[in-house]
């Protein structure tokens, strides 16, 4: 809601036909003598030199596959293997048009573009360069495996090293290139340019896109690469990426870093997701260029190509670049092959004629080049023959190494069963940061931040009344005087989410900040819960850090697979060489009703990979969100939306004014007692302190409070030397009970503390139904009554007066009816 | 005759907002309708609009204080 751009009506009330800026299809016409003429022909031998490097890397897992066993070897291969065999055209072209600089993600079928760019940047790279990238990684364990096993010398040795490493990764071996973490799908190494495959279809488009935002802001250079399929057009994900990475204000708003993102969506159509057709089927496009037209006025820049002539793709990927490193991206591409190989190895192509497969034949990528190659004169037969024998035998020497153990050892869980465990996490923070960013305006001059200064850093006044959130700082100024200090001391954060700017976010936790913050620090995303944590992620991989916001935790489900699959995975699934600085904040919401209420902690708690906390006071809030922005590991940070004007009412010396953090993972004990324990998550904190107040006034009973605030990780020492001295123990959070966290904590804790337990730990959540709306959310969430009947009722019989809930039912009888 | 220009209702729970910009002095003109201070709650910032014209007469609350929901802020004269 920029205030600068008007609407006005006049303008939208006028008579118009919209036009589209045209989508050229099979446009390249460059006659090969002049192509030749400008590459030579040493680099054409090496298009096809790299072709066929692909094809024979790709038929020998196809040959383990159905055989199992390739020239003379035999081996097991248990794991996937969506082969591209007939699209190394568009490969191979692509990298050809490609820097080192650049940087592509992939999808499922990416073996071949994997290959094709490491074979770029190897040509491109002087061999120092590439000596030391490979002295870098895994210490130089993975190049002293070559050396030993394979051999080679200059770029030949840098060849071998990037198709062992792939293999080893294939393989799931330890010195595979991602520690046999990824695997076929999910194979990468970023030094050459080569970013995260992905296994989740069109999963890249976010990532690349956000990877691009990096770029653009960190002026790196270079461009970045989603790579998809066809199918992929079908996927909510991408059309968000393609919009967000078109979004109008990269033009109209952001000043001196005014330009669309250097992002190319890259589709490698081959006509088919798996066996539905695309064209005349499961699609609405007839051409997929088409879909550019839908996204902005220049259509993408979308061309269709032949992706069957790596010529014709390397120049369209040239131009394209080109425009995106003008500032006027993104840019499509829609490069039509042929997959010749199945699906995957259990393909029995009962989706497609024989015909068909016969037509193509005609127009394999390899059969086409060579023979322009030899009718040129740029290859002899000969010549021909003999790099067929080189790139057999290098495969050969390379599968032979991959299937040893002694080259390529197995990943030994059995040995170190918490292995992988260990790669879920770096446990890494950043220092407190300290490099100032160019601001719009000095924070002092923030009204914001004059009002925060004449408030109360303590929320109860000298005779204990609560102070009003606007005299005293509450949680919603906890939480932006963190995302303050991080921000103006941190050039590589970006904030975004739904209207995050002037509106402050729904809730106004960034109110004021728009008047400091330059729109490529803080901005208003599309509504496209997919693409901002997707771009979040992209951000965080290609070396920024992300603070993104949804506005309600509901919306979790619009980005499940972002957050569940993408922020949770690639710092594990690298095997701890990329990094995932992601913040997610999310309100946890109320009075709205069943599809705005919802305290859905467990299920990202559930994930693993993923930090996740609930603080419930302006100290917490303050000091975790700290810990959450320097956190090298990706967080989930709720906050509940009927805490954000909480003052401090814990902490009597208030909260510090100065930046601080409080370290994830630790319960804190908000009262002190010794008949029984409640732990809470979230804003049952203030409930379970006003029970335990009537507990202590009219039961006699001393109540002792403890407020998990962190959910993943959690040390539970602290509940459990409180069960020690209580012996009884109620977790209360507003989550609907089954599968909610505080049931995971109650397993623990009954586990844990069994010998000091006079009675089963006890959940009280909210019912397994829908959360109603305001009049009726008294009857859902847990109440202070609800908290006195199961203390006195349970605990305490003796202590049992009437029902002062509305809790009156059997949960074993709800069980069996679904509730 | 004297129109006061009273703290709206900003929303079900605040009860106070913060004075953070008069738009306007006393004795300056205003029209119904014309933007004339700025507010600010916890959440958000808003501009309270004159409820007539005619010239303010006084100004109540100074810049940069609370006031309560439903406090006269300023009169509008409207002679
Ligand atoms: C979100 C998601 N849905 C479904 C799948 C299963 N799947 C894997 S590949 C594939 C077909 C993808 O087709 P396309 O995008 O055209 O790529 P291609 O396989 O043709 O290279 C499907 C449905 C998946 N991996 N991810």
């Amino acid at each position: 809601m920029p205030k600068e751009i008007i609407v006005d009506p006049d303008l939208m009330r006028q008579k118009a036909t919209l036009a589209f800026a045209e989508i050229p299809v099979n446009a390249y016409a460059t006659p090969f003598a002049e192509e030749r003429a400008r590459r030579g022909d040493a680099a054409l031998r090496e298009i096809l030199r790299h072709m066929l490097i692909i094809r024979a890397f790709e038929s020998m897992l196809a040959s383990f596959k159905a055989t199992g066993s390739y020239a003379g070897i035999s081996f097991n291969y248990k794991g996937p293997a969506h082969l591209s065999i007939g699209q190394e055209g568009a490969a191979v072209g692509a990298a050809l048009a490609l820097k080192p600089e650049d940087h592509i993600f992939g999808s499922h079928r990416s073996h071949g573009e994997f290959i094709a760019k490491g074979l770029s940047t190897i040509a491109q790279l002087d061999e120092p360069a590439l000596n030391a990238i490979m002295a870098e990684h895994q210490d130089g364990g993975l190049l002293r495996s070559v050396q030993q096993h394979i051999g080679g010398e200059g770029k030949a040795l840098a060849e071998n090293f990037l198709l062992f490493g792939l293999l080893a990764e294939i393989f799931m071996r330890a010195n595979g290139f991602n520690g046999g973490m990824g695997g076929s799908m999910h194979a990468f190494f970023p030094p050459f340019g080569a970013f995260p495959n992905n296994a989740i279809v069109g999963g890249s488009a976010g990532i690349a896109t956000g990877a691009a935002l990096r770029k653009k802001l960190s002026g790196s250079g270079g461009i970045t690469v989603a790579n998809s399929g066809d199918g992929s057009t079908g996927c909510g994900p991408v059309w968000e990426a393609m919009n967000f990475a078109a979004m109008a204000q990269l033009d109209t708003l952001w000043g001196d870093k005014k330009g669309g993102l250097p992002v190319l969506f890259f589709f490698n159509n081959n006509f088919y997701a798996m066996g539905g057709q695309t064209i005349g089927e499961t699609m609405g496009w007839d051409r997929l260029s088409r879909i550019g037209a839908a996204i902005n006025p220049a259509s993408m820049h979308a061309e269709t190509v032949n992706g069957t002539n790596p010529l014709a793709v390397a120049d369209a990927v040239a131009r394209k670049r080109a425009l995106l490193l003008e500032g006027k991206g993104p840019a499509l591409l829609d490069v039509e092959c042929y997959r010749i190989s199945g699906h995957s190895t259990t393909d029995t192509n009962v989706y497609r004629s024989r015909e068909e497969m016969q037509l193509w034949e005609a127009h394999d990528p390899i059969v086409l080049f060579e023979r322009a190659l030899l009718d040129e004169g740029v290859l002899t037969e000969d010549s021909l023959a003999a790099m067929r024998d080189t790139v057999a035998a290098q495969i050969k020497a390379i599968t032979s190494a991959a299937v040893d153990p002694a080259a390529a050892p197995i990943v030994d869980v059995r040995a170190d069963p918490t292995l992988i465990g260990r790669l879920m996490f770096s446990n890494a923070e950043i220092p407190v940061p300290e490099t100032p960013a160019p601001l719009l305006a000095a924070p002092e001059t923030s009204a914001r931040i004059r009002q925060n200064a004449k408030k109360a850093r303590f929320g109860l006044s000298e005779s204990g009344e609560k102070l009003s959130a606007m005299r005293a700082i509450t949680l919603r100024d906890g939480l932006f005087e963190s995302v303050l200090h991080h921000m103006v001391n941190d050039p590589s954060l970006i904030a975004y989410g739904e209207e995050c700017r002037e509106w402050g976010g729904a809730f106004g936790v960034y109110r004021g900040l728009s008047d400091i913050l330059p729109y490529d620090r803080l901005f208003n995303s599309p509504i496209s819960e997919a693409a901002i944590v997707a771009t979040a992620v992209g951000h965080a991989l290609e070396g920024g850090r992300s603070l993104v916001e949804l506005m309600y935790g509901d919306f979790i489900g619009r980005a499940g697979d972002e957050i569940f699959n993408q922020m949770a995975k690639w710092q594990s699934m690298s095997a701890g060489a990329l990094k995932v600085p992601v913040v997610l904040r999310c309100s946890i919401g109320s009075k709205y009703g069943a599809q705005h209420s919802q305290d859905w902690s467990a299920l990202v708690a559930h994930i693993p990979g993923l930090k996740v906390l609930y603080p419930a006071t302006p100290y917490d809030a303050k000091g975790l969100l700290a810990s959450a922005l320097s956190s090298e590991d990706p967080v989930v940070f709720f906050e509940s939306q009927r805490l954000y004007d909480v003052v401090e009412q814990f902490r009597t010396e208030g909260v510090p004014t100065d930046y601080y953090r409080i370290p994830m993972g630790e319960p804190d004990i908000k009262r002190v007692g010794s008949d029984v324990t409640i732990l809470t998550i979230g804003p049952s904190l203030y409930s379970a302190i006003a029970a335990a107040e009537q507990l202590e006034t009219h039961h006699g009973l001393s109540a002792e409070i403890i407020d998990a605030r962190s959910l993943v990780p959690f040390n539970y020492d602290t509940v459990l030397e409180s069960v020690k001295k209580t012996g009884r123990i109620l977790l209360v959070s507003e989550a609907s009970e089954r599968g909610s966290f505080a049931m995971t904590l109650s397993a623990n804790i009954a586990r844990f503390a069994f010998g000091d337990l006079k009675a089963a730990p006890r959940v009280l959540g909210s019912p397994n139904w829908i959360v109603p709306g305001a009049e009726m959310e008294t009857t859902y969430f847990p109440q202070v009554e609800d908290i006195l009947d199961v203390v006195t009722g349970e605990f305490f019989p003796e202590k049992r007066s009437n029902r002062r809930g509305v809790r009156d039912w059997n949960d074993l009888d709800l069980a069996r009816r679904a509730l | 005759m004297d129109i006061p220009l009273l703290m709206p209702q900003l929303g079900n729970e605040t009860t106070e907002a913060e004075l953070t910009e008069w738009l306007k002095a006393v004795g300056d003109a205003v029209t119904e309708g014309e933007q004339i201070l700025v507010v600010t709650t916890t959440k958000l910032s808003m501009e309270i609009e004159a409820p007539a014209s005619g010239t303010i007469k006084e100004i109540v609350v100074p810049e940069g204080d609370l006031a309560e929901i439903g406090a006269t802020l300023a009169i509008i004269s409207t002679e």
